[in-house]
Parts: C-alpha cells; structure tokens; sequence
C-alpha cells in the first residue's frame, strides 16, 4: 500500500453498542466523576488540594464505556496516570519558563515511557499536561500531584469501576489486574 | 477497500469476511477495542502459528493409513505385485514368521530389478523393453518378496511427531514408513499422502 492509499483506511467501523451497555456505562462513569468531584466541591472546597482534573473524563470514557479494553485495565489506569503524573511534573520543574517546551516534551514522553512500561492510558497524555499547563494551584502541589489528585483519584475511579462494572451479567472488569 | 500486498509465503487461513467478523462483534455484549481489520489480521496470525503448532505436534497415529496391506516375507512377487495393484498402492511392508516388519517393498524395488544400468523410473523400463524385446519381469516369477524389498525398514512409532516423520523422508528418500506399535507389530503407515492430507487439512482446503 502506497503512502496516499493508505489516507483512505482499510476496514470498517466496529458496530454500535446495545442500548444496556450504554446505560452501564452512563451510570459508572456517573458515579465515578461524582466521586472525585464531590471530593473536590464538598470537601476540599478552598484548601490548596483538588481532586477532580480533566484527564479523569478521559478515563471515565476508557473504564466505564470500552471496559474490555486493555487501555482500561487496572494496570494501564494506574499504571499510565502515575507515571505521567511523574513525568510531567519533573518536565515542568525543569523547564518552568518554558512552558511551549515542556507541555509536548511532557505528553511525547509520557507516551513513549507508558509504552515502555506496558501501561499506555491516553489520559495520561492529559495529566502530563495539566502538570505544566493546569496552572499555578497544580504548580503548588509539586510532586504531591502525583499521589493526589492522581493516583488517589485514579483509585477512587478504579474502585467504582469494580463495583459497578460487574453488576449486570453481561460486563466483567477487570480482564487482568497487573 | 485497499489492497494488502501478496506475501508469496503466508499460509492463508479459511476465508474469514470483515462482515463475519462484524457479525460475531455485535453478539459479544459491550465495546471491543479493535477493528475488524486488525481482528483479521490477528487472527490469520494466530492460524498459522496453531497450524505450525499442529504440524510439530500431530503424531503418526493421528494421521496414518490404519487398513495396511502388508505381505509375507516368503510371498511370491507374483503376489505382491497383484496385491499392491489392487489396493492401489505403490509399497507395501514386509513382515517376518513373528510377526516383525523386516522390510519394504515398493515399485522403486520392481523397477530396480527389472532394469540394468540403475534405471528405476517406470517409462525407463519401458524404454528398454521395446528395445531388448523382452520383459524383465517376467524374471521376477520364481523371486520372493525377500529377494526384492529394501532392508531393513525405515519404521517409526505412533507417537513420532510429522515433522520428524517429514525429515525422515527427506534424509532416506523414501516415501512411506510402517508404523509400529510399542511391541513392534503393524498398527499402521504413513505416506507422502497421509502428509499431503494434513497439510490441506491445517491449510482449510479439505476437510
């Protein structure tokens, strides 16, 4: 296949989902984004903490709406948001005034290290991100960025995952842990 | 839809459509990661490697000719000849008094001896008749099937795996072994065909 034959896809579409996998997954991620978000509103409401960054939506899509996906396995989740949490942070402390270089070195990087490791989760390209570009409230948090909102966020929508993805007989979750 | 390009070596899988596959998605409940493409492509992988799995693995018991004919040490080639015509097959082993194959006897052996000058195809044989005016076979009436068959036999057990039994073809240029139980008696052979049919077989060709 020449480079411009390729432009024009090889295949079709997978097929439309049922009517009940797309309630199961409005319901999860539902409860999943509620969780971290009242955390965020109801509890942490004028402290320097949150809880609730954009990268989460991205993975509500991956862990209650495509659940058989290896991009959506425990490993990946929190594998993938932690270690791009790391990433950027450390992109941003070295290159703080620099902020056009270090938001794709942050994302580039977090791709091909998540790939190293076997826990690729697009929303990590996200938290990498928000790392340098979220603003001085997550430039405060440093390093603790990754323990929280990160990783304790991905944990909370990671139990949710478990408690709602394996109540009707049709869905189970995860399909390997590690 | 674009074109793949032709891999002159891939072993090709039963045809599988994108519209099978498309089909077999929306029986499995919830949202599946890949496309029909990739799922294609995954799975004429995955064919080949259990074809080549299946190729290293199937025993001699699996695939050989079980109604062996088979002749006495001490039978006529007169016989022989007669048997192996109308079974329609070009060996036949050769069994002893105690029941042991002590050799084989194939239209290779025929041909030999029917032939001076190490002729051993059937049209060279031919040849030489409608030159000598006579036929050299009728030499071989008084002949025994132990004067003729190559000794001793190439055998292999029931659990000698097909690609070995394809190396020992290849190695002692042959066509057929028997096959011999852990006592040494006639279970069974294997040919050139019985492999020729487990290769379709893997290969979706026939069933």
């Amino acid at each position: 296949m020449n480079y411009f034959q390729k432009m024009r896809g090889n295949t079709k579409s997978p097929p439309r989902v049922g009517l009940a996998e797309m309630a199961w997954s409005w319901l999860g991620a539902f409860l999943g984004i509620l969780a971290v978000a009242l955390i965020n509103y109801k509890f942490l409401d004028g402290t320097a903490q949150v809880m609730l960054i954009g990268s989460f939506g991205a993975s509500a899509v991956l862990i209650y709406g495509a659940i058989k996906s290896p991009l959506a396995q425990p490993r990946n989740l929190l594998g993938g948001h932690v270690i791009s949490a790391i990433i950027g942070v450390s992109v941003y402390k070295l290159f703080p005034g620099a902020l056009w270089l270090a938001a794709p070195l942050a994302v580039a990087t977090a791709i091909a290290v998540m790939h190293a490791t076997r826990t690729l989760h697009p929303p990590g390209g996200a938290t990498a991100l928000i790392a340098v570009i979220g603003g001085t409230k997550i430039h405060a948090l440093g390093y603790f960025y990754v323990l929280a909102p990160v990783g304790l966020g991905a944990a909370i929508m990671l139990a949710v995952a478990l408690l709602v993805n394996n109540i009707p007989r049709s869905r189970s979750y995860p399909e390997y842990w590690f | 839809m674009g074109k793949k390009p032709a891999e002159p070596s891939r072993v090709h899988s039963p045809e599988i459509s994108d519209e099978d596959i498309f089909a077999a998605m929306k029986e499995i409940p919830g949202y599946l990661d890949i496309t029909p493409g990739d799922f294609k492509e995954v799975y004429q992988l995955a064919w080949r490697q259990a074809r080549e799995r299946l190729l290293r693995t199937a025993q001699a018991r699996e695939i050989m000719t079980r109604e062996v004919a088979w002749v006495r040490i001490d039978a006529p080639l007169q016989e022989v000849a007669a048997l192996m015509a109308r079974r329609k097959v070009s060996g036949v082993p050769v069994v002893d008094g105690s029941e042991r194959v002590v050799g084989v006897i194939s239209e290779k052996d025929f041909l030999r001896s029917m032939s001076s000058g190490g002729i051993t195809s059937f049209m060279g044989v031919v040849a030489q008749c409608l030159k000598d005016k006579g036929c050299k076979a009728l030499g071989l009436r008084q002949g025994k099937a132990a004067d003729l068959m190559s000794a001793p036999a190439v055998t292999v057990a029931a659990d000698t795996q097909v690609l070995e039994i394809i190396k020992l073809f290849k190695e002692k240029g042959i066509n057929r072994a028997p096959v011999l139980d852990a006592q040494g008696r006639l279970i069974g052979i294997v040919s050139r065909g019985d492999l020729l049919k487990l290769d379709l077989r893997l290969a979706g060709g026939a069933s």
